[in-house]
């Protein structure tokens, strides 16, 4: 009997001599009967059509929709971050206060959407919200400034030495390093320092240096002189002169032999540094030399 | 030049195979809703490869897919097939004894098939029930005729040993 004789008998492939001898094999009633009764065995039952349709209809017709759908989504993803984006640097955009500031040497004015005017002295900075600024009329400012409110809400001014509130009038705020001093022009105006409020009346100053609240003496005119291109002083420390001084040239300042401590009472004009440095160094009793953009201040009886 | 990704032709492969299909992953492992899932995926994965795959290929490639989709992941379960009564209606045959004796064997078949490996399980089936030749069933399974044919006479040998209890 050759190899795997009885799969070949199942695929008639056995020769007749071989046939002969298989079936004269004592097992082979038993293969005819597994033969017999395993061609009646039957699978369960498949509906090839119905599984071609679920086919079709779960995986091939969704097929092109997807890959149609697919650019589409990509499409709204990059559109959906765009939006975000604009939508949000436009609110972040809104949201950002206006700013004006000044240099050395520098003025600017400033209108407000409510027709109030600022008057930006040298080295200074305002900011606000424009946006916002129907229900909240406030101006942060960082050196010195003169206002003109037009009348309406309470209109105050943040530095970081208090708060300065006001309903429609003209006042002068100076907001240095150490110096802190608010003019009242007209109307009345409420500044709250150190939690303190006090009230200006027109013809009044607010004056505050190095923490400590000084007695001003009274404005003269309708406006701070610096906006008649003059400074003046009443009793001033003369380092605050000196500053003001280089704030309005642009000029560096030094001293030497100078107690910078000295009160000043006087004022220089804005426009002409020769003048200007006369101004101060003959009421302090102080000499000055120039050299270039550098002013040394020094006691007038040392040196030469 | 037909092409698997034409309609007609996907529809006729389908149509030939899808079945075939079907009962050999039944025939392997047992589980009818596996192996209806097996015509999907396989079918599907022919769809979506149709440019790759020419008609002549698509055949043998659904059995693969179909084979490797459950390969040592489904643990083979009881087969079960349906017995198709005798063509042969004799009269004289259906004594209550016959009919037990029928009944009998019937049962000894089935566990016999069920303790076959699941390769001489599955040669042995295709080749009775869907009439398989040994060539056909070589091409599915991915071996030699001879292979195929080892198979069936080891299959047939254990079937009659089982029945017979020898």
């Amino acid at each position: 009997m050759q190899e795997n004789y009885l799969a070949k008998w199942l695929s008639d492939e056995l020769s007749e001599e071989e046939l002969r001898e298989f079936k004269s094999s004592e097992a082979y009633t038993s293969y005819q009967k597994l033969k017999e009764a395993s061609s009646r065995l039957a699978a369960p039952d498949f509906d090839a059509d119905q599984a071609l349709q679920r086919l079709k209809d779960e995986h091939i017709d969704n097929a092109p929709k997807v890959i149609t759908l697919n650019p589409f989504k990509k499409f709204l993803r990059v559109a959906a971050v765009i939006a975000v984006l604009i939508a949000g640097s436009y609110f972040y955009i809104n949201t950002l206060d206006e700013k004006v500031s000044t240099e050395f040497a520098e003025r600017s004015e400033v209108v407000l959407p409510d027709d109030s005017e600022i008057f930006l002295n040298a080295d200074s900075q305002i900011s606000y919200s424009k946006k916002n600024w129907d229900n909240k009329r406030n101006v942060d400012l960082m050196g010195e400034a003169f206002f003109k409110v037009a009348k309406g809400k309470k209109f105050t001014v943040s530095t970081d030495h208090g708060t300065v509130a006001v309903l429609g009038t003209q006042f002068n705020v100076e907001n240095r390093k150490g110096f802190f001093e608010v003019t009242c022009y007209e109307g009345l105006v409420s500044v709250t320092h150190n939690n303190k409020e006090s009230k200006l009346p027109a013809g009044t100053s607010f004056l505050v240096i190095n923490g400590n609240i000084v007695s001003a003496g009274t404005p003269d005119g309708s406006a701070p002189s610096w906006m008649n291109n003059e400074s003046s002083f009443e009793s001033i420390p003369l380092k605050y002169v000196f500053a003001e001084l280089e704030r309005q040239f642009n000029i560096k300042v030094t001293t030497e032999n100078i107690d910078t401590n000295l009160l000043f009472t006087g004022s220089f004009n804005n426009t002409d540094l020769n003048m200007a440095l006369k101004s101060i160094s003959t009421p302090s009793k102080t000499r000055f030399t120039i050299d270039g953009d550098n002013v040394l201040f020094y006691a007038g009886n040392t040196l030469q | 030049m037909s092409n698997v990704c034409e309609d007609h032709v996907f529809s006729k492969v389908f149509k030939t195979h899808s079945k075939t299909v079907f009962n050999y992953i039944f025939y392997k492992f047992g589980n009818e809703e596996k192996a209806h899932d097996a015509v999907q995926e396989a079918f599907v994965k022919l769809w979506q490869n149709c440019a790759k795959v020419s008609p002549e290929k698509a055949k043998s490639y659904v059995y693969t897919i179909a084979n490797n989709l459950y390969l040592n992941v489904l643990k083979a379960e009881k087969v079960r097939l349906k017995h198709a009564d005798s063509l042969v209606k004799d009269r004289t045959h259906e004594s209550p004894e016959f009919l037990m004796e029928e009944k009998e064997y019937k049962k000894k078949l089935d566990d016999a098939i069920n303790a076959l490996p699941d390769n001489q399980r599955t040669t042995f089936l295709l080749n009775r029930i869907d009439g398989k030749k040994y060539a056909e069933i070589a091409e599915m399974e991915g071996v030699s005729v001879k292979a195929i044919e080892k198979r069936m006479h080891l299959a047939l040998k254990s079937l009659r040993e089982q029945i017979d209890g020898i």
